[in-house]
């Protein structure tokens, strides 16, 4: 996120002399581009059904009508994921805590009233059981992200959180319980980081998960300074709490999955430690430039966003610029924060979107192909929202027409502002754009429900098909409110398919594949990934709509050990599960 | 708005001497004059203030470790503020401004300090009345006004803004002019819906107001109202076809359209007014691009990056085009230097 005197501050009106003024004035403006075109049918309405479905403890996170500190405002993710394997989307909600007031200390909470994170088991019928107790996620504390992967092939999915403190990996022992092996693992870091984003990724295509955790800043509560005390602690004029500008960055990690239930820190040798410079958040593993080898995308606030380009020899080389995925289409840095990726354009390769803050919009970054990209937000359409703070982020095919949809929800990370700017506010909807036609979009946003134009200040968001009906739902997490879970009514006619993979050669989650399906005369790319969103998971089960057809005509699945299986004339309407090596 | 905070100090330096040139009539003295020692200390921080060397002057002063008196305070407030240090001013002049009399000079000095002290710490609303009292013995001093201005934009006073900001131009306070200025001040602070509201009163009072409608233009376009903002501003280059930067504004929103045709031609007549600006040469580059033709793209991105050599944008999208066109080596040259100026604007 961003923030006080960051790329916002600079991003347009920017207070400078001579005629280089005139030129930031003007040239900072090409954010924008076509407002939203006529209303077409859109047959997407988002219920929030949080209540009824019993995700009812809020995820506190700082004060509720000011933040002190910037550790107060960046929130966290939530999963989407079946741990169980019953064919069920079970929900995590992480939260963060509070500090003591006029204190740097964290509040005490009273026996049983501590915002822990919070297990939900989904027992079908719309209705979560809290399993938190016990199961090993109810730590306190201020957690930032979630990913999930199979580190150890035994076929139950574990879970690494990343913490403002000690990040813990917690291996899914079965019957509901994560045991924390953070200390065996040897992936628990040294003293006090902020851990942001994190992915589970097979680099060296050994067949096991390895580790991407990444670091915001480095940060000190006790000699930070109070909002408005510093240079980079105004906003618009207004004192607000200080950063990320001003403060020191901090390196990602690395971790290679040794196979006996230990890592390695391989930070340095894999060229990992080596970019920096950069305010890293939300971290995505996929095969970005089509070479079958495992890339990183990291969404980086203020600063260029980061492109580790996987060489297939253990390294990762810093292609952030030269890939295009750095910046904005005229090469300004941006607040990025959250991300999304799939194929908008229906070309079989997979495009990035990227959120950002407040008078800023999105990235997206379309795929020429060999790991190039160009930046047309403004053009495709989603320059029309540009008031609020945009966190977590999809790309979801809301009505299953076969097309990448955008959604990503919103909320100020100062929400005194609101007081004396009531145009940014501090709790924001739900935005959503339709895609029309594979280049373009048109915002939806006013009309795709109640659970889309409610106000919330949000952060994570997780999509998938929680009550498996064939639409893609949204947990999202609410800062200091319970989580709101938004139910996809779609109610039109189209088609679908899920795809489920099991690896073989690769890791069992089948995380870091590409699935490419055909239908329709469209063809349609999502990666399996272990983060995504804002610091959140997504339903490993990948969703495509497939338009008027029943039936996909191809399915093409390009998994990371270099494997490509291809199916063809699959009937649709269900969750096909994918072996690898299938196709033989 | 954090203003330009060295030139601003020195401006209040020399806002400070002129208030201090002379004895003022009515001024009662001091309480208790300090002892010669400490007199001796406050003259020499005064000289190191002058100097530049406000955070040694604020050393000197704070080893007097005389916290309570508040002719030595003040001394250190305005060390300190000079210093970068505007909270830590606010801290000493603060408890001082009452222990000072009324109407001496050294009064009217820490409150004016005390008023610019919290509006550089961005405590805007705490600013105000300090700044106000200023304004009374200081009425001609433009800077004053500027910032008293600029203070009443942040709390949402745009009425007294524009009240400040006129006698700041000598303009009258309702005329169209002074809508004007308000609004390119409130665009400054990124207040551009408040500068709206003012830029249609001054249309309203004035239809052939220049610059107006190009700022409605620029708004507009900033949030994505295409249509309006092209509105705006072929509007503004009816009421002045001289206007190089409308025509520029022009060529970005049809740009923005990929109507690349209609955006070379605004385009360019931005240059034939104005050839010595590089920001029509980089979207006259990206045009040129986007119509396959990159010979003529490269020559405009080279003669952006000429005009304006840090220019990180005319590098990058010169990279960009170096890269589609296999120049490998001499993309990767362009992506560096680009980056490097992006990292220069600072984190």
């Amino acid at each position: 996120m961003t923030r006080s005197n960051g790329p916002q501050a600079k991003r347009r009106f920017a207070v400078a002399c001579g005629p280089l003024a005139l030129l930031l004035t003007v040239a900072a403006f090409r954010h924008a581009a076509y407002p939203a075109s006529q209303p077409t049918s859109w047959p997407v309405s988002f219920v929030d059904v949080a209540k009824q479905a019993g995700l009812v403890h809020p995820s506190i996170y700082g004060g509720m009508d000011r933040k002190r500190f910037i550790t107060e405002t960046n929130g966290s993710g939530v999963a989407l994921f079946d741990f169980d394997d019953d064919g069920l989307l079970d929900a995590l909600v992480l939260s963060g805590t509070r500090l003591a007031e006029g204190s740097r200390e964290d509040v005490s909470w009273p026996p049983g009233e501590a915002p822990t994170n919070r297990l939900y088991r989904n027992h079908g019928g719309g209705a979560f059981a809290d399993v938190s107790a016990g199961s090993g996620l109810d730590r306190l504390g201020w957690a930032s992200s979630v990913c999930v992967g199979d580190y150890d092939n035994d076929g139950r999915l574990d879970v690494f959180l990343t913490y403002f403190g000690r990040n813990s990996l917690h291996r899914n022992r079965g019957g509901g319980r994560f045991e924390d092996v953070t200390d065996a693992a040897g992936v628990g870091g040294q003293g006090t980081r902020w851990g942001s984003g994190c992915s589970f990724i097979d680099y060296d295509r050994d067949g096991l998960a390895d580790l991407f955790v990444a670091n915001y800043l480095r940060f000190d509560l006790a000699a930070a300074p109070e909002p408005g005390q510093g240079a980079n602690c105004l906003w618009k004029g207004l004192p607000v709490n200080c950063g990320p500008k001003g403060l020191p960055t901090d390196t990602n990690l690395l971790y290679r999955n040794r196979g006996d239930g230990t890592f390695e820190d391989v930070s340095e040798p894999s060229g990992v430690a080596g970019v920096t410079g950069r305010y890293s958040m939300t971290a995505a593993a996929a095969d970005l430039d089509g070479d079958s080898w495992v890339d990183i995308y990291v969404a980086c606030d203020s600063t260029a966003s980061t492109f580790y380009r996987n060489d297939g020899d253990g390294t990762f080389s810093d292609r952030s610029v030269e890939s295009g995925l750095a910046y904005n289409e005229f090469g300004t840095a941006q607040a990025g924060m959250g991300l999304a990726m799939a194929d908008y354009d229906g070309d079989g390769l997979l495009d990035v979107l990227k959120t950002h803050f407040a008078d800023d919009i999105p990235a997206l970054y379309r795929s020429l192909g060999r790991g190039r990209f160009e930046e047309l937000a403004g053009v495709a359409g989603l320059a029309v929202q540009n008031r609020h703070v945009e966190w977590g982020a999809g790309l979801p095919d809301l009505d299953n027409d076969g097309r990448a949809d955008v959604f990503y929800v919103t909320g100020n990370v100062y929400p005194e502002v609101e007081a004396q700017m009531p145009e940014y506010p501090h709790r924001g909807p739900r935005i959503v754009f339709r895609n029309r036609d594979g280049t373009s979009f048109e915002d939806a946003t006013g009309r795709t429900g109640p659970g889309a134009s409610a106000a919330h200040s949000s952060r994570g968001a997780a999509f998938g098909d929680v009550d498996n009906d064939g639409d893609v739902d949204v947990l999202v997490m609410n800062m200091n409110e319970p989580p709101s879970l938004l139910r996809n009514d779609y109610s039109g006619p189209n088609g679908w398919i899920q795809v489920k993979l099991r690896g073989r050669r690769s890791n069992r989650a089948g995380l870091g594949a590409t699935v490419v399906v055909t239908a329709a005369g469209r063809r349609q790319a999502r990666p399996v990934l272990s983060q995504s969103s804002y610091y959140s998971h997504d339903d490993l089960r990948l969703h495509f709509g497939l338009g008027s057809e029943r039936r996909a005509e191809r399915i093409e699945v390009l998994w990371p050990s270099g494997h490509v299986d291809v199916l063809t004339d699959v009937e649709g309407g269900r969750v096909l599960t994918v072996e690898e090596g299938a196709d033989r | 708005m954090r203003p330009g905070h060295r030139a601003f100090r020195a401006g209040l330096t020399a806002a400070v001497v002129a208030a201090g040139a002379g004895t003022l009539a009515g001024q009662s003295p001091p309480p208790s004059p300090p002892a010669p020692e400490v007199t001796t200390v406050l003259a020499e921080a005064r000289v190191l203030i002058g100097r530049g060397k406000a955070a040694e002057a604020a050393a000197k002063v704070q080893a007097l470790a005389l916290p309570d008196d508040p002719n030595v305070a003040l001394v250190l407030g305005v060390a300190r503020y000079h210093a970068d240090d505007p909270v830590r001013a606010i801290e000493v002049l603060t408890p001082a401004v009452p222990k000072l009399p009324e109407a001496s000079v050294e009064r009217r000095e820490a409150v004016q300090v005390l008023g610019l002290a919290l509006y550089v710490a961005g405590r805007i609303a705490e600013a105000i009345p300090f700044l106000e009292e200023t304004g009374k013995w200081a009425a001609d001093n433009l800077e004053l006004a500027q910032v008293l201005g600029v203070a009443y934009l942040q709390t949402r006073q745009p009425e007294k803004a524009r009240a400040s900001l006129a006698r700041t131009f000598d303009v009258p306070p309702e005329s169209p002019a002074a809508h004007l200025l308000a609004a390119q001040l409130m665009i400054r602070v990124q207040r551009d819906d408040m500068a709206e509201a003012e830029l249609k009163q001054g249309v309203a009072k004035d239809p052939t107001l220049p610059q107006a409608h190009y700022l409605m233009g620029q708004i507009a376009i900033f949030r994505a109202r295409l249509d309006e903002g092209l509105a705006h501003t072929r509007r503004e280059i009816e009421l002045n076809p001289g206007n190089a930067m409308a025509y520029y504004q022009l060529g970005d929103a049809l740009s923005r359209q990929q109507k690349w045709d209609e955006a070379v031609a605004a385009l360019q007549r931005s240059l034939w007014i104005n050839p010595f600006y590089s920001g029509p040469y980089i979207l006259l580059g990206k045009a040129y691009l986007k119509k396959g033709d990159p010979a003529t793209a490269e020559g405009m991105l080279r003669r952006a990056v000429q005009y304006d050599p840090n220019n990180r944008q005319a590098h990058f999208v010169l990279a960009q085009l170096l890269q589609q066109t296999g120049r490998t080596e001499e993309a990767r040259e362009e992506f560096a230097t680009a980056e490097r100026l992006q990292d220069q604007e600072g984190r």
